[in-house]
């Protein structure tokens, strides 16, 4: 039996060689010398960063999942968004370069006031204060204009970038998204969305602005007293080492951290919701455990980013303060020399002060743009994704649908259906039926144009399925799963997809076809009632009759129901089963199914096996084929 | 001093082993208040080092002005450079104080924080191991996993705040008596002037946070929106739909975007207020103070130091006001904990629990079902609710009868009587705890080899009956510990499993075997991958006695049979109860019992069954299911 598990011998592991949860070299030795202390500290400290450049790695290019662009194609996203509002981004600058502006007077003033006590006596210190004050006044109306355009730059920026984002993808080519696990999607819209837009819409705009009040006190500094300044300047300068290694390592710490905790979420999530599973095998000291281990790797994480955080406060704590000293010391020479006032001496003080908010914001938001460019280009990694197909013009001409020699393969050398060809007659039934891994759903898909085969044509009307613009395809063919998904939005919403022009009148008849018009009727705002996750609650049968008027408004010739027998839960069947039958009635169906009886009223069974149709006939063709697949199979069902 | 992460042994202890511990005592869960009382006591001394380490921190601001405008006093005005240096050296140092204990306080702080924070997700872990399938019925899993995720936050935010607030206090009376003792005059206008500053942007929070709540509201939803696309990508991609849901989409981020643009510009208004009224008191300060000097009674250097006061008194009555607003919030995440964390499990073990012997024949008292020791039997149902309680009963599970109480949400319902909700909330819950206690502790009704399954022990009932029903969970990680999640089976038994359950291809679809990764939940296998791998898994426990609800509904005929046939081999000899009303495994069957409601009303063999009637008709119940699908 074990023959057909391929290299399970190898892949299965004993786990004595698993590697522990956390490396035995990140615990802090005990009773070890001061040296052998600082010394395992700085191996703990490169491991926890060999951990956050594996983790950003991962981000970067991941080994499943969606594609994820480089930071080139960030940077372009960014100044394309920003070049399309110049005027307002110019307007941004302007209004907050003039703020920043007028707060750079008031110490040159203050320092004035200081100046006139001391040599004049206290002459004319009332007009100066009315000066200071209408600067004030200035500054706080600079400040509130540029305050309110950089919220508006921020978020139209956010909301063009998310705005783009689901546009994309809505865009997604179909065979992809009917491929692909729909997790890794989740995650980007919710927490890449949720990193990228703290920093457009705060990171961009504040960065820009400390930007500039940086520069400027720079400037007023040298103005005030060029002895003063460059000094002072000098020792805010020795932190340039310390802050570049902080910006270089700090975001992959965060993006390390970010990730450990969607990680505990994530088990904790699974343990909470799984209760009751985890109760019945016994897997609570498990579910425990891991969610120990997760806080332990997430604890490591945070240590890393704790630690990089005190090496920049450590320099930038003094760098910034010590210019408090230095204006002192350089004030007191000046002044005994007569080079300086004392009101020169108290400006260059409030600027040295007003300079390190500035700048720790500076840094501050940097840190965060880079987090949110990781985000970004994990986002902008969907419009990566290559179109599967590039619709023609030719346009079907009648509605026969005629595959011929398909083949297919998901990984490259390994065909799941090997020629299959197959002609549907219009009007008939058509069952499908064949053991998991046979390539029955492939087949589906191939027949309703959602993949392209690798050789042979799948063709309506004359037309590859594949060749034809989306809008056309959709009402010739529908593959209909398992999920019946009710949207957020109006039930009218919910049912037009595949016509979105339809008008009212289509949608009540639709409504009326599945025997929904009634409890439609009765909802608190008819078709503009909004259903869905949070909205109105549908009951199961509901939501499945919303399924199926969605395709009565599609109006395909042919339906592929794949599984579709789970589309209809058995407690609901029986109320069900009228709507499914007005939505068949008069279309060709192909239906790929699970039970027999299904296949048995069908007009014409499919055996697929190995990816081949091994037997095609009527129900009582194949049951009195001796030696048949089907026949032995519906022996053992009805015995 | 205690550091993250903590060391949380509440409610649950693993069992067994050199490891086990004692099980440490519960939270205090008798109010909001004592609870994050608990909390604060689960960090030691920590946030006390913290605020004292803070004052340290502060010094530069506390002692720098001083120091500052008595250099200029004693050292530049007069033309001392020995009393400059030693100005200077002052401030030098006390910029190194505060350099390091700012290092200091904030390695605590993130200690701190991260006690409370991974603690409460500790907790919350282990209480749902405690409770099990329970806890869902005493809260709602979003509130329960809000509170490990976000509400943990609220804790760690707190211990900062008290840290921080109480350094703050300290440096602020402080600062206060130097000012007082320079210039009583001076002193007593700034220590007025600076909370009036402060209390002037005060009414203009409330508007603020109004639109901040608005935003964050439309941003949740703008969430929802975004995710609910995702989760309907196929139908949209399949059926269409795409401009309408585009459409909705930018419609609720135009309106997220308007609520963002609206709460900045309250942001706006506060911070140019801020801008105006610290500057006029400064300039008010100063034209004070120059008048002062000028009339003799102040010194140059004292008015340099008082601007520096000045400014800095603002930012600890900025950092009071944010206590309060932090407290406030830790105590609604508080009440939110306490609902989670107060239920206890329904479970009483009995004294003296009576040893099961699992070779032996299970009966149930209220339908009547007997099942042989070492048979395969299947129960037949129309009704599919009938077998799954039959199936909770089987495996001492309470039945899916009642709907959570949820907590969250009182805070955004303005108006009425917020007390006597609670209450009410409170009673409803009590209610559902007494029932289930009742249902628990009574004599169960399922008696295995004429022990009733409520005098032995709960933990030895599980061992014994493992019961895997249609909610059957897969787990994150590799099909390997799917398979074998106690990491107990050789490579043969695990094979002999996953090729009953027919899941080879699942195998062989994942890249890796048995080291091939399953996301969470399994998302991204079909539901017929999903359903045989949550077989093989219930087939590798080797249970004594094992049920199994609806194991193959979401497979094909042609595997289904395969999967009948193999279980059968594999389950030889030892008890197993299938609930399926599928012919395939029907004829496999050692016996078939036929439910109605909670009756057995039929027992047999399926051939000798097949001539009733009422058998006949449930069987080809679930063949006519089918014919609406043709």
């Amino acid at each position: 039996m074990s023959a057909t598990l391929e290299d399970s011998a190898a892949t299965w592991s004993d786990h004595r060689a698993d590697p522990p949860v956390i490396d035995p070299r990140l615990v802090p030795p005990t009773g070890a010398s001061r040296s052998e202390r600082l010394a395992a500290w700085r191996l703990r400290h490169h491991l926890r960063r060999d951990e956050a450049d594996r983790v950003y790695a991962g981000a970067r290019s991941p080994d499943r999942g969606w594609p994820v662009a480089d930071d080139r194609a960030v940077l372009r996203f960014f100044r394309e968004l920003i070049g399309r509002r110049r005027a307002m981004f110019a307007t941004l600058v302007l209004l907050n370069a003039l703020a920043a502006g007028t707060g750079l007077v008031v110490p040159r003033l203050l320092g004035e006031l200081v100046d006139r006590t001391v040599d004049e006596a206290g002459a004319g210190i009332a007009g100066v204060a009315w000066l200071v004050v209408l600067v004030v006044c200035l500054q706080a109306l600079f400040t509130f204009l540029g305050q309110v355009v950089s919220t508006r730059f921020g978020q139209d920026l956010l909301a063009s970038s998310r705005e783009f984002i689901v546009a994309t993808i809505l865009r997604l080519p179909v065979g992809r998204v009917e491929g692909a696990s729909t997790g890794d999607l989740v995650t980007r819209v919710t927490r890449d969305v949720g990193t990228m837009s703290r920093s457009v819409q705060f990171g961009l705009p504040m960065a820009i602005i400390s930007l500039l009040t940086v520069g400027l006190s720079v400037v007023a500094m040298l103005l005030n007293s060029v002895l003063l300044a460059v000094p002072s300047l000098l020792v805010i300068s020795t932190s340039a080492v310390a802050v570049r290694n902080y910006l270089r390592t700090a975001p992959r710490g965060y993006i390390t951290e970010g990730a450990s905790y969607s990680r505990i979420n994530t088990t904790l999530t699974e343990t909470v919701e799984g209760a009751r599973t985890v109760e019945a095998l016994g897997l609570s000291d498990h579910r425990v455990r891991q969610g120990d281990d997760d806080i332990a790797v997430s604890a490591q994480a945070e240590r890393y980013t704790m630690s990089l955080r005190n090496l920049l406060f450590a320099v930038i704590d003094v760098a910034f303060n010590t210019p408090r000293v230095v204006t002192l010391v350089v004030g007191a020479w000046g002044y005994a020399n007569g080079w300086l006032s004392l009101g020169q001496i108290t400006a260059a003080v409030l600027y040295v002060e007003a300079l390190s908010g500035p700048l720790d914001r500076l840094v501050g938001e940097l840190d965060r743009l880079q987090v949110g460019a990781t985000s970004t280009a994990r986002l902008l990694g969907i419009a990566e994704v290559p179109p599967d197909r590039a619709p023609g013009d030719a346009l079907p001409d009648g509605r026969e649908l005629v595959a011929q020699d398909l083949r297919f393969a998901y990984r490259e050398g390994h065909d799941v259906l090997h020629g299959v060809d197959l002609r549907l007659r219009s009007g008939e039934r058509l069952a499908v039926v064949g053991p998991s891994g046979s390539g029955k759903s492939t087949l589906g898909r191939l027949l309703s144009g959602i993949n392209r085969p690798r050789t042979g044509s799948a063709r309506v009307g004359g037309v590859d399925l594949v060749d034809l613009p989306l809008e056309v395809l959709r009402t010739e063919v529908a593959l209909v799963t398992q999920e019946h998904h009710v949207f957020i939005g109006t039930v009218r919403d919910n049912i037009v997809l595949a016509r979105e022009d339809s008008p009212d009148e289509a949608v009540w008849d639709a409504l009326r076809a599945v025997g929904a018009d009634d409890w439609v009727r009765r909802l608190p705002q008819g078709l503009d009632t909004r259903i869905g996750s949070g909205q109105q609650a549908l009951t199961p049968a509901q939501a499945q009759e919303v399924a199926l008027a969605r395709l009565i408004i599609a109006d395909p010739h042919t339906l592929v129901l794949d599984e579709a027998t789970s589309l209809i839960d058995p407690r609901t069947a029986r109320s069900v089963e009228g709507s499914m039958n007005a939505l068949l009635e008069g279309r060709t169906v192909v239906a790929i199914a699970h039970r027999l009886h299904t296949a048995h009223d069908a007009d014409r069974i499919a055996v697929v096996i190995d990816g081949r149709i091994t037997e095609l006939g009527s129900h009582h063709e194949l049951v009195d084929r001796e030696g048949g697949e089907y026949a032995a199979l519906w022996r053992a069902w009805t015995s | 001093m205690r550091d993250f992460p903590p060391t949380v042994t509440s409610f649950w202890s693993p069992a067994g082993g050199a490891g086990a511990r004692e099980v440490a005592p519960p939270p205090d869960t008798r109010g909001p208040v004592r609870f994050l009382r608990w909390t604060l006591r689960q960090q030691g001394p920590v946030v006390w080092v913290a605020t004292l380490f803070g004052v340290l921190w502060q010094l530069p601001l506390i002692a720098g002005p001083w120091l500052f405008g008595w250099s200029i006093d004693n050292g530049i005005v007069p033309g001392d450079a020995d009393a400059v240096a030693l100005g200077a050296a002052g401030l030098f140092a006390v910029t190194l104080v505060g350099a390091v204990f700012g290092i200091a306080l904030h390695t605590l702080v993130v200690r701190s924080w991260l006690i409370s924070l991974y603690g409460t997700t500790m907790l919350v872990t282990r209480k749902a191991a405690q409770m099990g399938h329970v806890l869902p019925r005493r809260a709602p899993t979003g509130e329960i996993l809000s509170v490990a995720s976000s509400d943990s936050d609220e804790f760690g935010a707190m211990t900062e705040i008290i840290a921080r607030a109480g350094s703050q206090l300290v440096s602020f009376l402080a600062v206060a008596g130097i000012v007082l003792a320079t210039s009583p005059r001076l002193g007593v206008v700034v220590l007025i002037a600076a909370p009036v500053l402060f209390g002037v942007a005060l009414p203009f929070l409330r508007p603020l946070h109004r639109r901040q709540q608005v935003e964050r509201s439309r941003n949740s939803e703008l969430t929802s929106l975004a995710t609910d696309i995702v989760a309907g990508l196929r139908i949209l991609r399949g059926i269409g739909g795409e401009r309408t849901f585009r459409q909705n989409y930018e419609r609720q981020s135009q309106s997220a975007r308007a609520a963002g643009i609206s709460a900045g510009v309250w942001q706006a208004v506060i911070e140019a207020l801020g801008v105006l009224f610290s500057g006029v008191f400064l300039v008010l300060l100063l034209w004070l103070g120059a008048r002062e000097v000028v009339a003799g009674r102040l010194s140059v250097g004292e008015l340099v130091s008082f601007l520096g006061y000045g400014l800095y008194l603002i930012g600890p009555i900025r950092t009071f006001f944010e206590f309060a607003q932090k407290v406030t919030r830790a105590l609604v995440s508080a009440r939110k904990a306490v609902a989670i964390f107060e239920p206890e499990p329904p479970w009483r073990d009995p004294d003296r629990p009576i040893p099961l012997d699992a070779v032996g024949t299970l009966v149930d008292g209220t339908t009547g079902l007997v099942v042989r020791p070492g048979e395969l039997t299947v129960v037949a149902s129309a009704v599919p609710e009938d077998t799954a309680r039959l199936a909770d009963r089987l495996g001492r599970y309470l039945p899916a009868d009642t709907e959570p109480v949820a907590e969250a949400g009182d805070e955004e319902e303005a108006g009425g009587d917020r007390r006597a909700r609670r209450a009410e909330r409170a009673r409803r819950r009590a209610e559902i705890a007494a029932r289930d206690a009742e249902k628990a502790r009574g004599p169960w009704g399922v008696r295995l080899s004429g022990v009733d399954l409520g005098d032995a022990s709960l933990a030895e009932v599980r061992r014994t009956v493992v019961v895997s029903d249609t909610s059957s969970q897969l787990f994150a990680g590799t099909l390997q510990d799917a398979v074998d999640p106690h990491r107990r089976l050789t490579r043969e038994q695990a094979e002999e499993a996953l090729l009953a359950a027919n899941a080879e291809d699942v195998y062989d679809a994942l890249p890796g075997g048995w080291q091939g990764v399953i996301d969470e939940r399994g998302r991204g296998l079909s539901g017929g991958q999903r359903q045989r791998v949550v077989l093989a898994r219930a087939l590798g426990l080797d249970a004594p006695v094992l049920v199994l609800v609806e194991p193959t509904s979401a497979v094909d005929a042609h595997t289904e049979a395969r999967i009948a046939e193999r279980v059968t081999r594999v389950r030889s000899g030892r008890t197993t109860v299938v609930c399926t009303v599928s012919p395939l495994w029907l004829h496999h069957a050692d016996r078939v019992v036929l439910l109605e409601g909670d009756h057995v009303v039929a027992d047999g063999r399926h051939e000798d069954l097949l001539s009733d009637p009422a058998y006949r008709s449930v069987v080809a119940r679930a063949m006519d299911d089918e014919e609406v699908a043709r």
